[in-house]
């Protein structure tokens, strides 16, 4: 009262104004003290100390992949192909799936031999199967040659107890053009309608008895849909919020607005039913369970921390034992490798606890993140867990890992992708990993002695990769000649000779900069007596050079193809990689003739860069765990792991280890064959490759093939360069002036070179 | 208990602004509390010494929520920062004692800083302070509307640095505001934030933020000063020029003081300003010690980062010792 | 003045009336003097008074364009290049005060189509509140302990907090994110809290106006038989009222404007108040920047409007750095 009191009195005196002022702060203040307390009580929730143990299973059959999967309660049901003894072939087989005793039933069902495919299909609220089928009809001439194809769609509703049709519908009176959809989604809500989803085009409602509703036409392409539990249908999309759900809406013929309080998620993203809460989403990342009523989600696990890869998800599901089950697919040359999980939650005092070591990265790659789930499920010793740092501009994250690397936060390894390598091994931040070679018993000179050394600071290697590649800059070798590597000056001797306007084929004032400053940055920099050459002729030179080249590149621009500019000397050079000998070949083709790896310009001609496929790791100094740590970079380069990438296939590059990169040059050089008519041996191509409009047929590798990519892959011996992105901004920035013709290129240097003295006075 | 006198005292804050009133007031209480209790100190001196040393302690009470707070999160900081400052650097953390003062005292780029934020100290805080002192002149004088005039001159205080930043660009970019009204005489166009004149432009942007809360403080200190001696003043035929050097200056001495100290602190504010304008790595008239500190913290240089800064500290505790001394010198006889 | 007047009339009353004359003279010319400063005093004021307006005005008025207005205005002047950096090109700059339309397209974005706005400012609002009044309760006992009973080791701890208070937080940002990584608080809003509430600035302020409470009011309550929490409570404390605001607002304003404190210590991103990602806007999404910036403004213009009396009159006590 007496404050009531006070007020009118104030109110009197300094007008309402001032009261309304003062109670508008007295709300926000009490407003936010009432936030506080909210957010006070929030992470004690998380805190009650379960886990989610994982359980992994084989799946009770064998199948070559498994094309569809419908969740039913305590069962699911699966399409997959496994083979045929038959026919020698495969063919489409559902089973019937009890996921409490993990055992499945093989389902007969009507008409589902030959050419047919299962789309999608789901358990209808009458307990039988709803699927869209597509049979895909040819005939062929005398040699083999299709001449004419046709493709049906067919929504069919059948039985379970006895896989009769029980209801179908011909879906091209359902979807307009179908013979350019493939449907990929199909729901149920709870009248029983149907809705089918082909990406972007529309989604098409049909009643429970296949009779059109009606067509829902779509801006964004459809990342998933699934049914809630409330019987609605939603479908996931990308909107400039991230990734959306949005309900949709028959009544209205629309799709909703997008759900509030639904976070963007990332990769490989999934929407399932779910049976406590409304839907069940799944990312690379974590599991959540979705109420849509409240608009909130809850976070059950982090993939990483149950040994699951988030990527290979198939489907999820809850059991009515509480447990969750689902199903993880790994690609393989064989045949895919399915897994059923089982997910129990548990006190974490009744787990075995392993010792924890933390993976530190900017973000994780997906082969690291492999590497990791494998070392976990085999190592009983030691568990990883990850800390994603996040990969955004404005440099607060690599600040926070900075602060992290000083305290006692410090990640135990530490993945050096897009970090600054050389700080940190000055620095002292890294491990030397020889010793820990040493002694496992691991031989240096089984590795390449280049990549190793790239490395090495002082004779210490400080950091590891397990696969790479090489980037470089193509030029053809009748114009260059042989050597890899030219000056800053030699190459804008040589571009200054030839046509300037078409030296690369997408050429921005950017990449001009980037090749030829960034990743040479040293050369304009002696770190000894800190001085700067901002103000030299060749930097001068280059900015000029830049100044011919559009601002952004117009990529729409009609041209000929890639492959004919560079022929007939339009283009002179090319940025590219090397990651396979196949894509050397490509480029001997793409060029027409024998090309030379000239790479970036450099004082030293040593222009190719060595960059990391997949995760290059360094082991925290300031570690307690360093044995642990060290472990799984002994596994990402033991000889099995390095065997298996060339085995499998898997990653892009080449292994570091020595004996399995000559096994790599080995596949690449062993011709593949086919039987002509007459049974004749005739070598036939590896694999097509193609770069722009051109494409090539790749034959196995010669022997000079294999020893030119050996001499780039072992000749190259700097890491492709992490410039400081201060420096790049400082010369973008500055060098604006020049490009806008308001400035000379003399004065914009010289601003430049203010600029950056500063940062290499304060660096030595 | 019976207290009259601090009711009073309640609900007169507003007497507050008048220290004269005010104190006067007090004293009349004072006197009143003689009456009320009888010889209260004589033959009562070792009760009254317990007393003295129990307030000592209980007073230190209310001292120690902030003690402990500035302990932990003050002090604390301040001796690891001593710690980075003496080893080799934060992960190897070898012990190298004072290396790291040489080596950042040989830093061209310390060296630069150092002169940069002197230099602009030096230049920018007196005029902060003279400017501040003529606009509260200005306004004392009676003009009309002088307590709108005084809430504008506040109000950079309220704009957000990200706005100011905005439109500071807006006027002293390469083709900015600035060199539009210079070509309109004919005169070149120049790279303000990108050479000598650097600095300038911050002083001035540093001048228009902190001007007004300077002055709002000289305006207090002036009304302060006894009117019956400025009236006896001008009756003694002074000129304005002497009254306001031996009477203004003179009593506001203590407020010139304060001022000073205040535009040092907000004179190491202007960092982010320029940090907002120009990024880590400004044009060399522009870069600031904190430039230094926070571009060797970010590059994991901790150690050169705790060294600047202890030598920055060693300064600052020279420069408010100085001043302290200065004040126990001037401002004793008008303080009383 | 008359009673000596009078006194002195007896003794020479022909030189007092010329004196009196004298002096009537002199104030009327110097009235007639003032009045002319007075206007010239005056204009002056008033083109200072602009140039300190204007960027705030320049600010809430341009909140009223539309972004293609704004691009077309200053886009040339903040470009964002691909890889974050800031470029700054411009071809022509037009300071502009009226909009062409008035548009309320920008409070549109920031109030209705995205909510991350508003969010942020009550991140703000929920990171500044408790300092400015914890701040304030703990620089009350603080300064009350300083300035009772002054004895050597106060004044070198006063001392200290002095320097420390001095000291750029870029010095105590890395220790402090030690410190906090410490005491597990570290990505929550106790690791901007805490360090805020025991900042030294307000026990400097507050202390410096307290020792100017005459010492003998204390000694008279005391005497009088008030303990210390009384003296506190009923004589500093309501003493001290406007000064308290004043420091509020000047607390308020400094915190509010916070860029670095949140960028370290808290990690998510969702926890950062307004200021940050308005430190953030020139590079990016320049259309949205000054409407987002005029609601920014408005608190500290509220608690500036309400508290501005005591502004003015809290200030009057400080001033002297030892008091």
């Amino acid at each position: 009262m007496k404050t009531i009191e006070k007020m009118c009195q104030k109110a009197r005196r300094k007008g309402i104004l001032r009261v309304i002022i003062m109670s508008l702060v007295t709300v926000t203040l009490m407003a936010s003290l009432f936030g506080c307390g909210k957010s006070d009580t929030a992470p004690e929730e998380e805190k009650d100390g379960l886990i989610y143990v994982p359980e992994y299973q084989k799946l009770a059959f064998e199948a070559r992949y498994i094309s569809q999967l419908a969740p039913a309660g305590d069962e699911a049901y699966m399409a997959a192909m496994v083979e045929d003894k038959e026919n020698e072939g495969y063919k489409t087989v559902v089973y019937q799936y009890n996921l409490l005793e993990n055992t499945a039933k093989e389902l007969s069902i009507a008409d589902l031999d030959g050419d047919v495919n299962v789309n999608a299909f789901l358990i209808s609220g009458d307990g039988n199967l709803v699927m869209v089928v597509n049979q895909y009809q040819y005939e062929e001439d005398e040699n083999g040659e299709i001449v004419d194809s046709s493709m049906t769609m067919e929504l069919r509703r059948i039985s379970v107890d006895d896989g009769t049709v029980i209801n179908s519908q011909d879906l091209a009176n359902v979807v307009d053009r179908i013979e350019n959809s493939y449907i990929q989604y199909l729901c149920e809500d709870g009248q029983g309608n149907l809705y089918l989803c082909d990406g972007d085009q529309g989604i098409h409602i049909v009643d429970k008895d296949f009779n059109k509703l009606c067509d829902i036409s779509l801006d964004d392409w459809v990342d998933g849909m699934a049914a809630s539990k409330e019987g609605d249908v939603y479908i996931a999309t990308y909107n400039e919020n991230g990734m959306v759900l949005k309900k949709v809406d028959v009544a209205a013929k629309k799709l909703g607005e997008a759900v509030e309080g639904i976070e963007d998620v990332f990769g490989n993203v999934g929407y399932y039913p779910s049976v406590s809460k409304s839907l069940i989403q799944s990312s690379s990342n974590q599991l959540k369970l979705i109420d849509l009523e409240t608009g909130t989600s809850e976070e059950l696990f982090n993939w990483m921390d149950v040994d699951i890869d988030g990527n290979n998800i198939e489907i999820v599901g809850e059991l009515s034992d509480g447990r969750i089950w689902t199903i993880s697919r790994e690609y393989s040359e064989e045949g895919d490798q399915y897994e059923l999980v089982y997910l129990t939650r548990k006190k974490a005092s009744e787990v075995p606890q392993k010792e924890e070591i933390v993976y530190g990265a900017l973000w994780l790659d997906t082969l690291t993140r492999r590497a990791i789930i494998d070392f976990n499920k085999s190592n009983d010793q030691y568990h990883i867990s990850v800390k994603e740092y996040g990969n955004d501009f404005d440099g607060s994250q690599v600040a926070q890992f900075n602060a992290d690397l000083t305290s006692q936060n410090c990640p135990d390894l530490i993945g050096l992708t897009s970090l600054d390598f050389s700080q940190y091994a000055s620095k002292g931040v890294l491990e030397d990993m020889y010793p820990y070679m040493e002694k496992s018993g691991l031989d240096k000179g089984d590795y390449l002695e280049n990549v190793l050394k790239a490395f090495e600071q002082d004779g210490k290697l400080y950091g590891i990769v397990s696969q790479f590649y090489i980037t470089s800059t193509l030029a053809k070798e009748s114009l260059v000649g042989e050597e890899n590597g030219w000056t800053l000056s030699e190459m804008l001797d040589f571009v200054e000779k030839n046509n300037p306007e078409n030296v690369f084929m997408y050429g921005s004032r950017d990449s001009i900069f980037r090749y030829c400053i960034y990743n040479n940055i040293d050369e304009f920099i002696d770190w000894e007596t800190g001085k700067c050459f901002f103000e030299g002729e060749e930097f001068i030179r280059t900015l000029e050079f830049a100044a011919k080249f559009p601002e952004e590149v117009d990529y729409n621009q009609e041209e000929e193809g890639i492959s004919a500019r560079l022929r007939s000397n339009k283009v002179l050079l090319m940025e590219n990689t090397v990651s396979s000998v196949q894509e050397y070949q490509m480029m001997n083709g793409l060029f027409g003739e024998k090309v030379t790896y000239i790479g970036y310009p450099n004082s030293e001609r040593k222009g190719n860069l060595i960059q990391s496929s997949g995760g290059s790791f360094g082991i925290s100094a300031k570690s307690k765990h360093k044995e642990g740590a060290w472990e799984f970079v002994e596994s990402v380069i033991s000889k099995e792991y390095q065997d298996s990438l060339v085995e499998d296939n898997y990653g892009w590059g080449f292994p570091i280890r020595k004996e399995a990169l000559e096994k790599q040059f080995e596949n690449d050089m062993t011709p593949e064959y086919y039987e002509d008519e007459e049974g004749n041996k005739v070598e036939s191509s590896k694999t097509t490759w193609g770069y722009d409009d051109f494409q090539m047929e790749i034959m196995a590798a010669t022997q000079e093939d294999v020893d030119a990519v050996r001499g780039l892959l072992t000749s190259a011996d700097r890491l492709s360069g992490n410039v400081d992105t201060q420096l790049t901004n400082i010369i973008t920035e500055e060098a604006e002036p020049f490009f806008k013709g308001q400035k000379s290129a003399a004065d914009a240097a010289g601003v430049i070179q203010n600029r950056i003295q500063i940062y290499v006075n304060e660096n030595r | 208990m019976h207290f009259p006198k601090s009711r009073k005292g309640q609900r007169m804050p507003r007497f507050a602004a008048h220290p004269y009133v005010k104190e006067n007031n007090l004293r009349s209480i004072e006197r009143n509390t003689k009456i009320t209790v009888p010889s209260p100190k004589r033959g009562r001196k070792s009760s009254s010494n317990k007393k003295k040393h129990r307030g000592r302690l209980i007073s230190a009470g209310y001292l120690l929520p902030s003690a402990v707070g500035v302990l932990l999160f003050f002090v604390l900081p301040f001796l690891i920062v001593v710690y980075y400052s003496m080893i080799d650097n934060p992960i190897s953390a070898q012990f190298v004692l004072f290396d790291n003062f040489v080596m950042v005292f040989q830093n061209a780029a310390f060296i630069q800083a150092a002169k940069n934020t002197f230099t602009f100290s030096v230049s920018a805080v007196p005029l902060a302070v003279v400017l501040s002192l003529f606009l509260a002149m200005m306004l004392e004088s009676k003009i009309p509307f002088q307590s709108q005039f005084r809430t504008f001159f506040l109000s950079p205080m309220m704009v957000p640095i990200a706005s100011v930043v905005l439109i500071w660009q807006v006027l002293f970019h390469f083709n900015g505001m600035m060199n539009e009204l210079r070509s309109i005489f004919d005169l070149d166009k120049i790279d303000w934030l990108n050479s000598g004149y650097a600095q300038v432009v911050i002083v001035i942007l540093f001048l228009w933020k902190n001007l007004g809360y300077n002055m709002i403080l000289f305006m207090a200190a002036l009304s302060s000063i006894p009117k019956d001696i400025l009236e006896v003043a001008i009756l003694e035929s002074a000129s304005p020029f002497q009254v306001f050097i031996h009477i203004k200056l003179r009593y506001i001495s203590s407020t010139i003081l304060f001022v000073t100290i205040m535009s040092l602190i907000n004179s190491f504010k202007v960092f982010r300003e320029i940090y907002l304008l120009k990024g880590d790595y400004p044009y060399d008239t522009m870069y600031m010690l904190q430039h230094f500190m926070n571009n060797t913290f970010s590059r994991l240089d901790y150690q050169k980062m705790s060294a600047a800064a202890i030598m920055m500290a060693i300064v600052m505790v020279i420069i408010i010792g100085i001043l302290f001394l200065t004040e126990n010198y001037f401002g004793k006889d008008v303080e009383g | 003045m008359k009673q000596r007047f009078g006194r002195i009339k007896k003794i020479d009353e022909i030189s007092l009336e010329r004196w009196e004359m004298e002096v009537k003279r002199k104030k009327r010319w110097r009235l007639r003097k003032k009045a002319v400063g007075v206007t010239l005093k005056t204009m002056a004021a008033a083109c200072f008074a602009v140039l300190f307006l204007l960027p705030i005005l320049l600010t809430i008025t341009n909140s009223f364009m539309s972004a293609s207005e704004i691009s077309s205005n200053y886009g040339q002047v903040f470009a964002t290049n691909d890889s974050g950096g800031k470029v700054y090109i411009a071809e022509t700059v037009n300071l502009k005060f009226i909009p062409d339309m008035v548009s309320f397209s920008q409070y549109i974005t920031v109030l209705l189509k995205s909510p991350e706005y508003l969010f942020k400012f009550w991140n703000s609002v929920i990171l500044v509140v408790p300092i400015v009044v914890f701040q304030l309760l703990v620089a009350a006992g603080a300064s009350f302990g300083f300035t009772r009973y002054r004895g050597r080791m106060k004044e070198i701890i006063f001392f200290v907090y002095i320097i420390l208070m001095l000291m750029p937080y870029q010095v105590t940002l890395v220790p402090n994110y030690l410190v906090s990584d410490w005491l597990h608080i570290l990505d929550t809003n106790w690791a901007i809290w805490l360090p805020g509430i025991f900042s030294p600035f307000a026990v400097y302020l507050l202390t410096k106006y307290m020792r100017r409470i005459p010492i003998s009011v204390m000694e008279a309550a005391q005497i009088d038989g008030a303990g210390e929490w009384q003296i506190f409570r009923h004589i500093c404390m309501p003493l001290c009222k406007g000064a308290m605001c004043s420091i509020a607002i000047l607390i308020f304003i400094d915190y509010w404007n916070m860029v670095e404190q949140p960028l370290i210590l808290l990690a998510d991103e969702q926890k950062h108040p307004l200021s940050v990602f308005l430190s953030k806007i020139n590079a990016g999404e320049i259309g949205l920047a000054f409407a987002v910036a005029t609601i920014y403004m408005v608190p500290p213009i509220l608690v500036f409007l309400y508290g501005e009396d005591y502004l003015v009159e809290g200030i009057t006590y400080q001033g002297g750095i030892k008091g």
